[in-house]
């Protein structure tokens, strides 16, 4: 079963389609620039998560559509999956999330206002924000997917960019409407950098010009019923993005789990691919005047 | 006969600051870096811009051919890419390293038509 898991893995590596120009490494950080106005990004990513004794391997694909509403405001929805090892292979749910850049210049620290709305189950295993506690991961789906969880997310998300050197801060609250459990707290924290900031005269592949490497942290900060470092999970992920095209890159992060209530490590990988100018394309398929 | 963008108005809010208008161009004598600028072009601005720059694709963009745009100093041009103008419909291209968004300012001036 591990070698279907790698081979999985392995195969999300190659199996992917062309993507977005300049794509930020970050996985659970996000920074202060949103998706042009009309453009439309499609990436798909995974979450591979290394088990603690007695717990299994899983594979959490999921499918992303950003669209670029105007100049100020982002949306995405995902689709989200999970397969676990010895257990089975299940849809978590969905989530819509928005961000919204109030200041329209660039300052010496950009705020972004984020809110998402999430219809998954507690099966989810995307960790695509780390916040509360630790997480349980001894139960089977069977189990975990019967108990379904509405929840609203919010972050601050501040980012700077200095000498080419991009500094995100995220403060994330989030808070499960089905249950009267108490709001959940987490951070992410990254800077990441271009390997090369002049542009080659040259149309390559392999360019340094082309790669972003940076790293993140991001973690738990316990609930309002128990705030603090205490049983919660944290990690440490270097991440590099490739821009294979002009729309289309690749990105890899191995984070590393700092505690015991860490999974020893997730991989995650992302593919993406950017359709420019998509609003206007789907005007014109519609006999519209764009 | 130049290509002109008869539908686009410069937006008389977009008023850049005076110390970001003075910043001189650090590759000004580097010339050889705005073929750098031309596949940055290429990659980011021709969608809404066009590939000669005239702004015919999308109506509100800017024809970077004419006048209006090619007497704004570096420093002015560098400003607007940095910060676009997004409730017009110029992203910010913040994101793109400093010395990229000098390249395109070089190529921009390569867009000047000869006579």
């Amino acid at each position: 079963m591990r070698l279907t898991y790698i081979a999985l893995f392995a195969f999300s590596l190659f199996a992917s389609v062309t993507l977005q120009a300049q794509e930020s490494p970050y996985f659970v950080t996000y920074d202060h620039h949103l998706e042009e106005p009309g453009n439309l990004e499609i990436e798909t990513s995974s979450t591979v998560g290394v088990p603690r004794a007695g717990q299994h391997w899983f594979f959490a694909p999921y499918l992303e559509l950003e669209y670029g509403v105007t100049g100020r405001w982002t949306s995405e929805l995902y689709l989200e999956g999970q397969s676990t090892a010895g257990d089975s292979t299940i849809f978590t749910g969905w989530r819509i999330e928005n961000r919204f850049r109030p200041l329209a210049r660039e300052h010496w620290i950009n705020p972004v206002l984020y809110l998402e709305y999430e219809n998954i189950n507690e099966a989810s295993r995307i960790r695509k924000e780390i916040v509360g506690a630790a997480p349980e991961l001894n139960e089977s789906n069977a189990e975990l997917r019967a108990t379904r969880a509405h929840e609203l997310e919010t972050r601050l998300i501040l980012s700077s960019t200095a000498h080419d050197w991009n500094i995100s801060e995220n403060f994330i609250v989030e808070k499960n409407l089905s249950e009267n459990e108490g709001f959940e707290f987490g951070y992410a924290l990254a800077v990441a950098r271009p390997l090369a900031t002049l542009a080659s005269g040259k149309n390559c592949r392999f360019c340094r010009e082309n790669f972003i490497a940076g790293v993140e942290l991001y973690g738990g900060l316990g609930t309002t019923q128990g705030f603090g470092l205490h049983d919660t999970a944290h990690y440490a992920a270097p991440a590099i993005s490739w821009q294979i095209s002009d729309n289309t890159s690749l990105r890899f992060s191995p984070a590393i789990g700092l505690t015991h209530g860490s999974s020893p490590a997730l991989l995650r990988l992302g593919y993406s691919y950017e359709i420019r100018g998509f609003s206007t394309k789907l005007a014109r398929l519609f006999g519209a005047k764009p | 006969m130049l290509a002109q963008n008869s539908a686009y108005q410069p937006d008389p809010n977009w008023r850049v600051p005076q110390d970001a208008a003075m910043k001189p161009n650090p590759l000004a004598r580097k010339p050889d870096a705005a073929a750098g600028g031309k596949k940055l072009f290429l990659r980011n601005c021709t969608e809404c811009h066009g590939q000669d720059g005239s702004g015919l694709v999308k109506k509100h963009a800017a024809d970077l051919q004419l006048p209006v745009v090619q007497n704004q100093s570096d420093g002015t041009l560098f400003w607007k890419i940095t910060n676009g103008n997004p409730d017009r419909g110029m992203p910010s291209f913040s994101k793109l390293p400093e010395p990229q968004r000098w390249q395109l300012v070089l190529f921009i001036r390569k867009l000047k038509p000869e006579n």
